[in-house]
């Protein structure tokens, strides 16, 4: 999110053209040296994790993003990064689905409907759930949720459902993509919420009294003036979202499952990109096995910056559209 | 009015907190000044809880601490290989190129244990169910999927076999008892050895996967209809079901200590790395009540390191008569280790200083 | 649908009561959302309390745990909770300078080009996985550097932490009225001493609040502690520069253990950070309202 204010620079206008006194020069170099050191961080850690791939990428290239394979038997070793890749899709993507119109439903209950002593309520409980560690939700996931999907809803949904390959047999332990689907969106709710109701306090109060005014009903106003105002907004918040579901390890490999394999149905196991360094790094047998769990990390890496970036950049584009400073409530 | 004592205290707070963080920071990376009171080690779940028992009596008797991490055997030799333990544990020998990245390092086998399958199959519990390498293998590879299948049911008449689903459980980690295991169903099973092979870590055709010994035995206790394979002593501890596995004499032993013994009589001379395979021992009347998946354990240690001194009097210890008895119990089943292979273990050690 | 169309035929009159009754079931829906979302909160908590309280004791902080322990004498997970006191201690050590520094660069001294370039960094920063982080820091520093130890663990945390201090840091040095900057300057003040003794101390109430969000949201982070401290032993240690355990980690382990009695132990350590970092967070977060009214206001 835009985190920097667009204080008027008469902050520092006042310190122009004055002496300049030693303690100046030294808080703004070390406090510069602070930000370049920030800056830095960002490409240090790309590199290194590149470096730690190496010797994959050299064996492998970029074909590695499409093989299915990954043995690490010596003797057959080969490994690819087309079931994890599919893996995180396919979790990310559903995950997002299910959470993305929940979360606009919660934003829109927050801003539009709810008496002001429920918003401060509801507002403090749903970013209560942000701050819930992943393990933990891991362990309930395991203990919890696991069981009773595996026991109630997996075969409820195979036997309504089952003509579409998504929902195939049920999954034996409770460990399955379904399982990481729910876990996921569960993490990733309070975050879309959160921003998608930031977005909708700041569409102009102009704008949508205006279109009340016209005689149109709420839903109608919300649809034509806060959904279109917000259009870009809530694109950056799904993004954002996404990139957190891409790279959550811990929980998802409490209950993935962990396979190589591609299947189309939700409730087979199956391993992501985060879930499978997670779960195999600390035995991995032979240097290009880790070489190549690090490579699984550098596209993990990619796919986050990419996601990143580009919400980044919405959200500066289209606070620069609307003129927009933030901090101004308190 | 902005007071001078304010200035200074704010500064002198940030200035005390920032040295703080370069003192930390610099004492991270000078080298721990490591008084051989602790010894770290991680690896195989299998001889965890035998480490569980040596390391509170050996702090006991001389006040050294054993820290171990249950990681799985293929952790343990890559701990060992990057240098992040003093010692490194794994039921599986290192292979050729795992040797030759952990130049300097031995392999000693200080413990005698086995892989055992376990099932869970509800109403079945305490039948001891009865199977063979071929079927075994069979059921791994996918080929056999239900508990009713005429291959089982060939092996256990009498047996109300339930029309259930198999899911095959396996190590998700690199693990000892996947190499014990598939070592077996290698010797035994040549579509086996040719589409999966023998490692610590093997494609698996079918089946879920879980962390170390405790995880897979996590998987067998809440899934009805599963099948895995786990060390002798997990399966004791959890009270999960035990199989029979018919031997290659014809007949179908449990996973005892005699049994385990019996199968650690196939090593005549132990060669000179150290490197012993009893899987599935031969059809003869000395191994008839051998039990096929049986495995050594090793411990893995650099020749020379700062921790030598101290490796070689606990691994000394470890194989003294007095420590093997704490282990050689009806609780770790762990088998008391052939003289000659003591004595190969010996020797190597001395090469440790 | 842009505005324009908000005055179609389809918004006559004789439309209307289709159109409230879309309008109502909207409603009905977002009071849905609203509900599954404190619903899902409220079950899960309820699942770890439950389950969490009874194994609840002072033996869990107290007690060391028995690996494979045969018997019912009482474990707990003391080297965890004082592992993570340390390291979660030690990451803020190593956090909040940095963070305020850079805050205070950003906000005090630097162009706006710079500020939204090293923004940008921060919140690209922000975003990276923790695991990618963890593999970043097994990489620099504990592969061939001396294994594994309690400061690297720490040193992981603090780059998670960061992003964190260093953006609430800069939103209260901006909630600081630039009249105290001009008037301070108007008085002879350098700029140096200005914000360290004038502007910093004003927003020590917000940075503290930033400080406690970010050491709940770094409590709980298992997955770089994978990679800088996961090789430890049951004894409760202090020190920092061996490999200690942490409850996050604990968690992790004992939830994919078989035996009940570890479920019931990470229930009820799970229950414990729970309740620390939601504590944590909502206290941060009243703080933060009334500091932010206190600084602006006056």
């Amino acid at each position: 999110m835009a985190s920097i204010d667009a204080t008027n620079d008469a902050t520092r206008r006042p310190f122009e053209g004055r002496r300049v006194h030693l303690g100046d020069v030294l808080l703004k170099g070390v406090a510069g040296a602070a930000a370049a050191g920030g800056v830095a961080l960002v490409g240090l850690i790309a590199w290194k994790v590149i470096d730690g791939a190496r010797p994959s990428i050299a064996k492998y290239g970029i074909a590695f993003v499409w093989h299915i394979a990954w043995n690490p038997v010596p003797g057959h070793e080969i490994y690819g990064a087309a079931s994890f890749l599919f893996g995180t899709a396919i979790t990310s993507f559903f995950a997002l689905l299910l959470a993305a119109p929940l979360a606009m439903g919660i934003a829109l209950f927050l801003t539009e409907l709810a008496p002001r002593g429920l918003q401060a309520l509801v507002t403090a409980l749903v970013e209560m759930l942000a701050a819930v560690p992943s393990v933990v939700i891991g362990l309930w996931g395991i203990l919890v949720l696991g069981p009773q999907l595996r026991i109630h809803i997996e075969p409820w949904l195979h036997s309504a459902l089952g003509f579409i390959p998504l929902f195939g047999p049920p999954s034996a332990a409770g460990a399955s993509i379904f399982t990481a689907v729910i876990v996921l969106a569960i993490m990733i709710l309070p975050i879309v919420s959160s921003i998608s109701r930031e977005l909708f306090l700041g569409v102009p109060h102009e704008l949508k009294e205006g279109a009340l005014a016209l005689g149109t009903t709420r839903w109608e106003m919300i649809r034509g003036v806060v959904f279109p105002y917000a259009r870009g907004g809530i694109a950056a918040a799904l993004i954002l979202g996404l990139g957190r579901a891409m790279g959550e390890a811990i929980a998802v490999t409490q209950v993935i499952g962990g396979g190589v394999f591609i299947h189309w149905s939700l409730f087979s196991q199956g391993d992501t990109l985060a879930s499978k360094i997670a779960a195999e790094y600390q035995g991995a047998t032979s240097n290009l096995d880790v070489a190549s769990l690090i490579y699984l990390g550098v596209i993990l890496l990619a796919l986050s910056l990419v996601a990143n970036i580009a919400a980044q950049y919405i959200v500066r584009s289209v606070a620069r559209k609307h003129g927009v400073t933030r901090g101004g409530h308190a | 009015m902005p007071k001078l004592g304010t200035s200074i205290r704010i500064t002198s707070a940030l200035a005390a907190v920032a040295l703080l963080a370069i003192v930390v920071v610099g004492a991270a990376n000078a080298k721990p000044a490591r008084q051989a009171t602790t010894l770290n080690g991680a690896g195989s779940t299998l001889i965890a809880p035998a480490i569980a028992v040596w390391g509170p009596a050996y702090a006991k008797a001389t006040g050294v601490e054993i820290n171990y991490s249950g990681i799985g055997s293929g952790g343990g030799i890559a701990a060992i290989t990057a240098k992040t333990v003093d010692f490194g544990a794994s039921d599986a020998p290192l292979n050729p190129s795992q040797a030759a990245a952990c130049s300097d390092c031995v392999q000693i086998p200080w413990a005698l244990s086995a892989t055992v399958p376990t099932y869970n199959i509800p109403g079945l519990h305490s039948a001891q169910l009865r199977l063979d390498g071929p079927t075994l293998a069979d059921i791994f590879l996918g080929k056999i999927t239900n508990w009713s299948d005429p291959a089982i049911k060939k092996l256990n008449p009498g047996v109300p076999l339930p029309n259930l689903a198999i899911t095959p459980a396996h190590r998700s980690d690199g693990s000892g008892d996947t190499y014990a295991f598939t070592d077996y169903l290698s010797h035994i099973s040549s579509t086996w050895a040719s589409q999966v092979g023998n490692a610590t870590s093997v494609n698996w055709p079918v089946g879920v996967g879980g962390k170390g010994n405790p995880g897979v035995a996590a998987i067998i206790a809440s899934t009805p209809g599963s099948i895995g394979y786990i060390s002798v002593a997990y399966v004791k501890q959890n009270h999960l079901d035990w199989t029979r596995m018919k031997n290659a004499s014809g007949n179908y032993t449990l996973a005892t200590a005699p049994a385990i013994e019996s199968a650690a009589q196939l090593v005549k001379t132990v060669p000179a790395d150290n490197k012993m395979s009893i899987v599935d021992p031969p059809a003869s009347p000395k191994y008839r009540n051998a039990w096929p998946l049986s495995t050594f354990t090793y411990v893995i240690v650099h020749k020379s390191s700062a921790q030598a001194d101290a490796l070689r009097k606990f691994i000394f210890w470890a194989l003294t008569p007095k420590a093997q008895k704490l282990i050689n119990n009806s609780f770790l089943v762990f088998a008391p280790i052939p003289k000659v292979v003591l004595v190969a273990a010996e020797k190597t050690l001395t090469q440790v200083h | 649908m842009s505005a324009h169309e908000l005055t179609t035929p389809a918004m006559r009159l004789d439309r209307l009561p289709r159109r409230r009754a879309v309008n109502r079931t909207m409603e009905v829906l977002a009071w849905l959302s609203a509900t599954i979302g404190v619903g899902i909160l409220a079950f899960v908590v309820y699942s770890v309390a439950r389950r969490g309280w009874s194994e609840l004791s002072l033996s869990l902080i107290t007690k060391p745990p028995i690996p494979f322990s045969f018997t019912n004498a009482p474990q707990g997970l003391a080297n965890a909770f004082a592992g993570t006191l340390v390291i979660v201690g030690l990451a803020t050590v190593m956090a909040l300078p940095v963070g305020i520094l850079i805050a205070i660069y950003l906000n005090e001294f630097a162009p706006p080009s710079i500020r939204t370039g090293v923004g940008l960094a921060l919140d690209v920063l922000a975003g990276v996985p923790a695991i990618v982080i963890g593999i970043f820091v097994y990489g620099l520093l504990v592969v061939g550097g001396g294994g594994q130890s309690g400061i690297k663990a720490a040193f992981a945390l603090s780059i998670l932490m960061l992003p964190f201090v260093s953006r609430t840091t800069i939103e209260v040095l901006g909630l600081v009225p630039n009249s105290l900057r001009e008037a301070s300057l108007g008085l002879g003040i350098p700029q140096w001493r200005t914000t360290l003794s004038i502007v910093l101390p004003r927003a020590i109430g917000g940075i503290l609040t930033g400080t406690v969000l970010a050491v709940a949201r770094v409590a709980g982070e298992t997955a770089p502690l994978l990679f800088t401290s996961s090789l430890v032993g049951p004894r409760t240690s202090w020190n920092p520069t061996h490999a200690l355990q942490t409850v996050p980690l604990s968690i992790f382990e004992l939830s994919e253990s078989p035996n009940p009695k570890d479920h019931a132990r990470a229930w009820a350590a799970a229950f414990v950070l729970l309740v620390f970092i939601l504590v944590a967070s909502l206290t941060a977060r009243w703080l933060a309202t009334r500091n932010a009214r206190k600084i602006a206001g006056r």
